[in-house]
């Protein structure tokens, strides 16, 4: 393990706060403002070439993240380079990440919508300014004590990504809550990070993980090809709303999803509204009060992706409008009459069934009748 | 294995769904469960099934295709208030999937039903070919309750011959059986006279008048 330095840049260290692949995170000190700092620290490439490519990339985003100034963003106050590392300093933030928060306590109802709405809070003021996170999951939303939201690692996103497929096509990390034109390879906007934020939404309501998979081929499956199920079906009590502003976000095609995240956020607030009222006429199962806890590394299993592809195509769930059950009885132990398929009509049924018909004959009889009577009669 | 059934599909879709407020979509589903449940209530419980769509919902019939018709038509005309609706029928195969409590339909019946109603134009009815035969074989004569619409191609690329109903359509074709029945009468008896001319024999009428003497008194009066 790598000694922790005394100073990285004008910052004087004072304990490592977590690892990644990436880098390490410090906490640290700046002596210029007197206060205390969370450095981020990135690892260069070894390669000149791509390393002068990757530290261009990340002045430029760290530059465009610091003009970031947001309640939900955490705040980028510096940027630079020290010793073949490249470092951000960011806003120090007390409490937990979201990712643990799910994992070790779970969130209620009332606290998923609220986080979720905050982070689209966030999200809408990047978007605003033409910045896009590219990278938003639990790991990357920071809870403080006080119930805030923020949004970590504006900027950091993109360097991430271009390590995201390696030389041989290889994809490194879990894609598990990126977009599906994030996955294709194809350009992204600001409506990528919404359905990333749709995710997030969904496994904080449920508690389940969304898009499943054994391998990462059946997680990108999962999120280019399968419907989740909606929210109110795992969680009976939810806002009826809530599944249909999670559709929202959740639709495959940006050009169905919300267009805007300042939008999501006002459905959200809706929905939370309506958890509230809820609440107020005491149903346990409705007051939001319910905890749903993520079990870490608990993945819901996945049906093999071709089969289940199908199986979406056309399955429709019961509603819970009118009680299936009598028609169900029926279908499970079906007649024949059932099973069978509509049979051609023919005339004998039709003159016994069909009263034109019955009528037609009847005159045509009558009239041939007559006719023979009128010639040959008498 | 799930057993297969025959059933009809309802399938009710509201227009531009996809693309509407998240709030409007929650007023628009509940506006649509309300006219659902208010539809259906004629049916018996053992013969309907509802279904949730991303977009709308699915009514299953069973046994009763006139039924289904009925519940497409009543549902569009409550819906006329606020609601777009567009419904597609069809009669097909239909199987139940999925754990107990989580229930849901799969078949060719749902999908066909679902691919004409995205075709439909809001506030209208189609239905497919296989549902007509169903209404012809479960009430002869009632296919008449729907007229071609023409044809499309769906997403799949397959063909669908789609039909639409037609208020008059009932009494348009007992009008014409009735008026070729009388035609047919015409033609018989006059068949019969000119038949009965041509073998010489005194006309029809004098025989009937002179077999008959009480018809002499009424021709007489008349004549005078």
């Amino acid at each position: 393990m790598a000694k922790k330095p005394a100073k990285i840049g004008r910052y004087r260290i004072v304990s490592e706060l977590g690892r990644g692949a990436m880098g390490i995170v410090y906490k640290a000190e700046d002596p210029n403002l007197d206060r205390l700092v969370a450095l981020k620290t990135i690892i260069l490439p070894d390669d000149n070439d791509v390393r002068r490519e990757y530290e261009k990339r990340f002045f430029l985003e760290a530059k465009a993240a610091g003009k970031l100034t947001h309640p939900h963003i955490v705040t980028t106050f510096d940027c630079g380079e020290h010793d073949g590392t490249v470092y951000m300093a960011m806003e120090l933030l007390e409490g937990t990440d979201l990712r643990s928060r799910m994992t070790k306590e779970g969130v209620t109802a009332l606290e998923a919508i609220e986080i979720a709405r905050q982070v689209a809070e966030g999200l809408g003021y990047a978007h605003e300014r033409g910045i896009v996170h590219r990278d938003i999951k639990p790991g990357n939303i920071m809870l403080n004590g006080g119930g805030a939201a923020k949004i970590m690692d504006f900027g950091l996103a993109r360097m991430r990504m271009s390590d995201h497929k390696t030389s041989t096509g290889m994809v490194l990390g879990t894609p598990r809550y990126m977009s599906p034109e994030q996955i294709s390879g194809q350009p992204l906007d600001h409506r990528s990070d919404i359905f990333s934020l749709g995710i997030v939404l969904y496994e904080m309501l449920t508690g389940t993980r969304l898009y499943g998979g054994e391998n990462i081929e059946q997680v990108e499956h999962a999120i280019t090809q399968t419907e989740h199920v909606p929210p109110t079906r795992v969680v009976p009590g939810l806002p009826a709303m809530l599944d249909f502003v999670v559709a929202r976000a959740l639709k495959k095609e940006p050009k169905l999803r919300y267009q805007d995240a300042r939008e999501l956020a006002a459905d959200l607030a809706t929905c939370q509204a309506e958890l509230r009222a809820q609440s107020a006429s005491a149903e346990p199962s409705a007051s939001g009060s319910r905890t749903v806890k993520l079990e870490a590394g608990n993945e819901r299993a996945a049906d093999a992706p071709a089969a289940r592809a199908i199986l979406v195509d056309t399955r429709l769930p019961l509603s819970r409008l009118l009680d299936p059950a009598a028609v169900l009885k029926e279908i499970k132990d079906p007649s024949r009459e059932l099973t069978r398929l509509p049979r051609p009509v023919g005339l004998l049924r039709r003159v016994v069934r069909d009263a034109a018909v019955r009528q037609f004959f009847a005159i045509a009889f009558i009239a041939g009748a007559a006719g023979l009577y009128v010639a040959l009669g008498l | 294995m799930a057993t297969s059934v025959m059933g009809s599909v309802v399938f009710l879709k509201i227009a531009e769904f996809a693309r509407r407020s998240a709030s409007e979509q929650a007023r628009l589903r509940a506006q649509l469960e309300a006219v659902i449940a208010v539809v259906t209530a004629e049916l018996a419980p053992a013969s309907r099934l509802v279904l949730d769509a991303a977009d709308g919902a699915a009514v299953v019939v069973l046994r009763n295709p006139a039924g289904a018709l009925r519940v497409a038509r009543r549902a569009l005309n409550a819906a006329a208030a606020g609601l777009p609706l567009a419904a597609g029928l069809n009669h097909g195969a239909l199987q139940v999937s999925g754990r107990k409590g989580g229930e849901g339909m799969t078949g060719d019946g749902i999908a066909v039903a679902a691919n004409i109603a995205a075709f439909a134009d809001s506030s209208r009815v189609l239905a497919s070919r296989a549902f007509r035969e169903a209404l012809a074989d479960a009430a002869p004569g009632r296919e008449a309750m729907l007229r071609p619409a023409g044809t499309f191609t769906d997403s799949g690329l397959r063909s669908h011959e789609v039909f639409t109903p037609d208020e008059r359509g009932l009494e348009r074709r007992r009008h014409l059986y009735l008026a070729v029945a009388v035609a047919l009468a015409i033609a018989s008896i006059a068949g019969g006279l000119t038949w009965r001319a041509h073998e010489g024999r005194p006309p029809f009428v004098e025989v009937v008048v002179a077999k008959y003497t009480y018809l002499h008194g009424l021709v007489h009066r008349a004549r005078n």
